[in-house]
């Protein structure tokens, strides 16, 4: 057997697949399971070079950014806590975004598989104005074309 | 492990002199174990037949529901069992957060749509959800799981003495996913389809009728057979017919599947097309042909690593 993800995830995954948001799956432990392109062009990594990293090697990379710019741990991040409690979470952070700090807004939605294996389903978008640059159909032929940076 | 089509037809009953060869009844399967007792996947229109040829030595019945569409219960208020005090039935199917299962298929066997309530039916009647559950039945081992269907959708691995039947008979695996590139463990249904002795799956649309149905729950002639090249059953039985699709228009479509799994690599014969009253003994069934010459390389089309 594949230890096949829940349904609830693969769904979640397809979605993400089709937006134009960025978006991003985490599951147990905060392991990154899953970014979309549009999360990729604006995070500066495709999906195949960060998926499986685990939290402290995301947030070290990504953050969130407490005030002095350093990535909070993932402990301690307030999403975090939230979709422990199984809800979901709103909130403002910076980031790390393609080398540049970034403020973003995050919606964090909680999954909870029947075998009650938890994950969750987080988006995210700049609020500074500045657009994300590669159009996502595109990301992977951006990223090439530029030594993986966007 | 034996198993007999009662009911091939997706949607809606479709019956008539264009459709005598696959048959016109929706979902229904009888499955019959290592020990001859008796399993029943879904209830749909078929199930009235098969409760006909039904005796008391193939008590108690149990019934997998893979959801509540109609074209998968529709048969049950016509399922002579049920009707006698004798019958001892149990009946699995999804669960879901807005009603339990007993109350949710009572939509259904009461007032206006039916004259008679659930409470009323004399047999002995047990209702379990089956979400995310592996439990036994006389010799086999059940699995349920939910794939990818509008609404809470079960399927089912039925394993009996090293026989494996997988039933997933509305299914879309392919909606937002790329079933060619996609891990293993992305894949809806995987698990429950990997290595199956025989497959029966969702085939209701050509790939050109599916550009106009994404989303609704089925399965067009591609995915289908990418789903069946990951997972890798034995035989495949496609499934679910559309109720527009004719017995020429089967035929043509189960060809055409065929050619294309040759084209893949692998032999004609293990894509079989479901038929009404069509029996098949998983544990009898003959080895597949020579593998199609197109691919030249002597190998059935395989899952990626």
């Amino acid at each position: 057997m594949s230890a096949q993800r829940p349904l609830e995830l693969i769904l979640s995954r397809n979605l993400l697949s089709s937006l134009s948001t960025p978006g991003l799956l985490v599951g147990e432990g905060g392991k990154l399971l899953f970014f979309n392109e549009a999360a990729g062009a604006f995070l500066g990594r495709s999906f195949e070079d960060a998926t499986g990293l685990d939290a402290d090697q995301w947030t070290a990379e990504f953050g969130p950014l407490n005030p002095s710019g350093d990535p909070i741990p993932y402990e301690d991040i307030p999403a975090t806590e939230a979709l422990r409690q199984r809800v979901p979470f709103h909130g403002q952070f910076a980031i790390n975004a393609s080398g540049q700090h970034r403020p973003i807004e995050v919606t964090a939605i909680p999954i909870v598989a029947p075998d009650e294996s938890t994950a969750a389903m987080v988006l995210f978008w700049p609020t500074d104005g500045k657009p994300i640059h590669a159009h996502p159909a595109h990301l992977a032929d951006h990223l090439d074309d530029n030594g993986g940076t966007v | 492990m034996k198993l007999k089509v009662w009911g091939a037809r997706g949607s809606i009953p479709a019956p008539g002199p264009e459709t005598m060869i696959y048959g016109g009844n929706t979902s229904c399967i009888e499955v019959t174990l290592s020990d001859d007792s008796k399993l029943i996947l879904d209830a749909g229109t078929g199930i009235r037949q098969l409760g006909m040829a039904m005796t008391a030595a193939d008590q108690p019945v149990n019934i997998l529901l893979t959801h509540l569409h109609m074209d998968h219960i529709q048969g049950f208020m016509f399922f002579g069992p049920v009707f006698s005090p004798e019958s001892e039935i149990t009946v699995w199917g999804p669960a879901s957060p807005e009603a339990s299962l007993r109350d949710r298929i009572a939509r259904y066997i009461s007032a206006p749509l039916a004259p008679v309530e659930v409470r009323e039916l004399p047999s002995l009647l047990t209702f379990h959800e089956a979400d995310a559950l592996e439990w036994n039945i006389g010799p086999a081992r059940v699995r349920a799981q939910a794939v990818n269907h509008r609404g809470p959708t079960l399927g089912y691995r039925i394993e009996d003495n090293g026989t494996v039947l997988t039933y997933i008979p509305d299914h879309e695996p392919g909606l937002g996913a790329p079933l060619a590139s996609v891990e293993d463990e992305w894949i809806s249904g995987f698990d429950l389809a990997r290595d199956a002795t025989l497959l029966v799956h969702d085939c209701q649309y050509t790939d050109t009728e599916y550009q106009n149905h994404l989303g609704w729950g089925h399965c067009p002639v591609s995915d289908a057979l990418d789903f069946v090249r990951r997972t890798n059953p034995e035989r495949v039985l496609l499934f679910h017919h559309d109720p527009l699709h004719s017995d020429d228009f089967l035929d043509g479509l189960g060809n055409d599947a065929s050619t294309r799994w040759q084209e893949l690599g692998g032999a004609a014969d293990e894509i079989l097309m479901a038929k009404e009253r069509l029996e098949l003994d998983l544990d009898q069934l003959p080895a597949p042909q020579a593998v199609g010459a197109a691919a030249g390389n002597g190998q059935r089309p395989r899952s990626r690593a």
